[in-house]
């Protein structure tokens, strides 16, 4: 019989933890590898931290080390950002809908600035030795804003409405173990069988009223990562009953409530005034202003104290931020990028000479140096970031004209062709920029790009729909989960329209594997299906910038510009 | 006079008639396209003819504009895609913002200009002339987005005596209206500056302010009584043309300081496909248009004697 290692408070231990500890100890894995594995597989982030700090001899501490100021309780904290439409979190396509309902819906689980994932709604969880059953111990004492107290039946709720393809949901995507291919009785142009994602029947159980099991039917380790990820935000069982709209009923589990919400100018968030199941937060109220689309305005507001923080600033900005003599400039290493992603089923992208051609037209150092300061890292057209715990290096591309030529020779395209990249500037005008620089680079190939530039309303129109365009993809913390998100075969936001069978597969294997070396091994193989297919030109990996008023404290800049205001106060 | 109104009223309501049936043209004849701007591209083929059925897009193309003009004409714009409320609910405010900034802006713009054109017309040539010549010629080329950014940068990041943008989040604030109005003003005054002076020189040089100079009137009288009421009637048209430029012109200075106004309201609208939105915007624009410009021709007439009807 296999023995069940337990830890003092005799929980049990996942069986990898053990190795995953004598791995840190011979140095394979570093601290933050360490620390994310051993959070995902269960154990509390305290207890990974003193694991950590005890085979390498170092006091460490979960948490950043307190600043000498006490903190303190009140005050609004007044953002800039754009306030848009937030009805429903299951289908959030834009991380500033999400910023506005983070404070009042909240996640299972809470990945912080550091990448590492702790407890949240979801006190605890087990995997088992396969990863493929998942327990989720449901915090107690957790109460909807509308009284009722939050349970099993919550969770169970969401999963289900998240994996209903009438939701449109782009969990479906994260969650594909969770789900199976069906025949949706339609055909397509061609006669063939349109095929469906449906929920795996018995996917999702209810165990007790704070207990939830996940069946998945393939291994997956980044379950409590992608239960953070921003449409994952859980509501009320009856919300679809009660409208389906958040902004105009909203009810959470959150310390703040919305009181105040004007699509494209305000939402104020004020603190509920009952006990809140954690740490009682210092502000009284969060204010978010719209100041439009024009980032200058941004800067106005922030230089003109009207404003005490920013969603965002752009790198062209962050010189003038330095002179501001109030205002703090904060940075953070991400894994944010843009992908000019082809769709092979639709002409000339079905052409793999072309696009391999275009491939090797590309320095991605020079490009990150000409469109974004040089502030990221050179991208590698896999979607997999150096960051990524999980992430291969594979031999470094190279800019080889001689060889661009003769893929678009081979392609037919001796004389030259000229493509037109749609660029919307959803996250910035970088976006543009860097298109403009990929476009000298593809020059003297012979490859003319034209740059067909939209608002971005109009470019989300056509994201997955469009030849070839330009998106710009938020940072995940597993570079699994982008890859679930955007390659897998047949999932909402694969907007390039992949489907590799192989790739799925090797995928499969990748987000199952536990032993970090092995994971990197089977990593180095999707990167490589990716980057031979050449489905996407990634140019870079962007750092991204936000400045706040020196007298807001405790606030630290999140990979993902998700708000995480609950620890933050103003001086 | 009574018919000259009518004549023109009836001239209002045919251009209000034909951009409209062009504007039904442009955005609502592709009724699919209407279902997917409304419910989102991610819907259904069948949510989408579920929603047309309800909504009458079935019907046949002029049954549909009689009942889109009959449901304008009663101020049912219908609901925005954006704003998830009736279309009215935004409308009307950001008009009476934008009505706000212009009446700031006119309040500077229509007396400082006047007073300089007439100084300015009055001895052609002057010092005094060149110089308010030559300063509205710099001010009305200067682009707005380009004085926005210098009035933002000394009264904003260096001198930082003014908040740099003007959503009046908080409720009206008049120190907020200044730099979105000082764009306006900048802008304006010269080109009406300049027209007022073109027109008072004009007049200067006609015979009958001649023979009043030479029958020894004092000068302050033939400025007064025998110049002014005719040099003031193109600058009348002019201004009253500035009104119906207010409503596409902001669009730039709102932007720029996130005024919550009629030009920024129709740009939201274009970048995020707000139909219903853009088509009540684009009628108030085009409404506003032709009644200054039927207000323009009434004053027009009034005050030049030359202009007598039968």
């Amino acid at each position: 019989m296999k023995k069940v290692l337990k830890d003092a408070n005799g929980k049990r231990i996942h069986p990898y933890v053990p190795e995953l500890c004598e791995q840190l100890r011979e140095g394979k894995v570093d601290r933050r590898e360490f620390l994310r594995t051993a959070t995902l597989l269960g154990v509390s982030a305290g207890a990974a931290y003193g694991m950590a700090g005890k085979i390498m001899g170092t006091e460490m501490v979960s948490r950043p080390a307190e600043a000498a100021e006490t903190p303190k309780m009140g005050g609004s904290l007044k953002v800039s950002m754009q306030v848009q439409e937030m009805t429903d979190p299951a289908t959030y396509d834009w991380t500033q809908k999400s910023n506005v309902a983070r404070h009042m819906t909240e996640y299972l689980t809470f990945t912080g600035p550091d990448n590492i994932t702790r407890p949240y709604l979801a006190e605890g969880w087990e995997a088992s030795d396969d990863l493929k059953t998942w327990t989720l111990n449901l915090r107690k004492g957790v109460k909807w804003s509308n009284g009722d107290d939050f349970g099993a039946d919550d969770v169970v709720h969401n999963f289900t409405r998240w994996l209903d393809p009438k939701v449109g949901s782009s969990n479906v995507g994260l969650f594909a173990s969770m789900v199976d291919e069906v025949d949706t009785g339609k055909k397509d142009d061609k006669g063939n069988a349109v095929m469906g994602k449906r929920m795996t029947e018995g996917a999702v159980e209810k165990i007790d009223e704070h207990t939830v099991r996940l069946n998945l039917n393939s291994a997956l380790l980044a379950i409590p990562e992608n239960l953070y990820n921003y449409p994952t935000a859980i509501v009320h069982r009856r919300f679809d009953e009660e409208g389906g709209d958040i902004s105009k009923n909203p009810v959470g589990t959150g310390p703040y409530m919305l009181s105040e919400f004007q699509v494209g100018e305000k939402a104020t968030l004020k603190r509920r005034p009952e006990k809140y199941w954690g740490d009682a937060p210092y502000l009284d109220e969060i204010r978010y202003i719209d100041h439009g689309e024009d980032r200058s305005a941004w800067l106005a507001a922030l230089a003109s104290k009207q404003v005490d923080a920013l969603f965002e600033v752009d790198v062209t900005q962050i010189d003038v931020v330095e002179r501001l003599p109030h205002a703090v400039l904060h940075q953070a290493v991400t894994a944010q990028t843009g992908v000019a992603r082809m769709q092979r089923t639709q002409a000339p992208f079905d052409n793999i000479n072309l696009r391999r051609a275009m491939m090797a037209c590309m320095d991605h150092q020079k490009l990150l140096d000409l469109a974004h300061r040089g502030k990221g890292a050179p991208g590698e057209n896999h979607h997999v970031a150096q960051i990524h715990p999980e992430y291969a290096k594979l031999p470094a591309l190279k800019q080889d004209y001689d060889l661009a030529k003769k893929l678009l020779n081979d392609a037919g395209y001796s004389n030259g062709v000229t493509l037109s990249v749609n660029v919307g500037n959803a996250t910035g005008a970088w976006e543009t920029d860097t298109m403009q620089a990929l476009k000298q680079q593809l020059a003297p190939s012979g490859i003319n790009l034209e740059l067909n530039k939209m608002p971005s309303a109009q470019y989300w129109e056509v994201w997955d729909k469009a030849p070839f365009s330009f998106t710009g993809w938020t940072h995940r913390p597993l570079g699994v989960m982008v890859l679930n998100l955007a390659y897998r075969s047949g999932v909402p936001w694969n907007e390039s329209a992949y489907a590799n069978p192989e790739f799925d597969k090797a995928l499969d294997v990748a987000s199952a594997l536990l032993d970090v070396e092995e994971r990197r091994k089977a990593m180095a193989k999707v990167e490589k299906i990716l980057q031979d297919d050449a489905i996407i030109a990634q140019p870079l990996w962007r750092a991204i910038f936000t400045a706040t008023n020196k007298r807001v404290k405790g606030f630290t800049k999140h990979p993902t510009n998700y708000d995480q205001f609950n620890k933050v106060w103003l001086a | 006079m009574l018919v000259f109104i009518v004549r023109r009223l009836g001239t209002m309501v045919l251009t209000m008639v034909v951009v409209s049936i062009l504007l039904f043209l442009l955005l609502e004849i592709n009724s699919a396209g209407v279902a997917i701007k409304v419910l989102g591209p991610y819907t259904s083929e069948e949510q989408r003819n579920l929603w047309l059925e309800a909504n009458g897009y079935f019907r046949p193309i002029y049954i549909r504009y009689f009942s889109w003009l009959g449901n304008f004409i009663v101020g049912d714009f219908g609901d925005s895609i954006r704003f998830k409320v009736p279309v009215g609910e935004i409308l009307w405010p950001r008009l009476a913002s934008t009505g706000i900034l212009g009446l700031a802006a006119m309040a500077v713009v229509i007396p400082l200009s006047l007073i300089l054109g007439v100084l300015a017309g009055m001895r052609e040539g002057s010092t005094l002339d060149r110089v308010i010549s030559v300063g509205s010629i710099v001010t009305t080329s200067i682009p707005e987005f380009a004085s926005a950014v210098f009035l933002s940068t000394i009264f904003v990041f260096y001198l930082d005596i003014l908040p740099g943008t003007s959503s009046m989040s908080d409720g009206f604030s008049v120190v907020q209206l200044i730099l979105p109005a000082m764009v306006l003003i900048l802008y304006d005054f010269g080109y009406v500056t300049r027209m007022t002076r073109a027109s008072m020189a004009e007049v200067m040089t006609t015979h009958y302010i001649r023979t009043a100079v030479l029958k020894g009137l004092p000068y302050k009288t033939v400025i007064m009584k025998h110049a002014l009421r005719n040099a003031l009637i193109a600058p009348f048209t002019v201004i009253m043309l500035q009104i119906n430029w207010l409503l596409s012109g902001v669009i730039v200075v709102e932007f720029a300081f996130a005024y919550k106004g009629f030009g920024a309201l129709l740009l939201e609208a274009s970048l995020n496909q707000d139909l219903f939105m853009i088509e009540a915007c684009a009628m108030v624009a085009v409404f506003v248009a032709v009644i200054t410009q039927m207000i323009a021709d009434i004053g027009y007439t009034y005050l030049n004697p030359r202009i007598r009807f039968a």
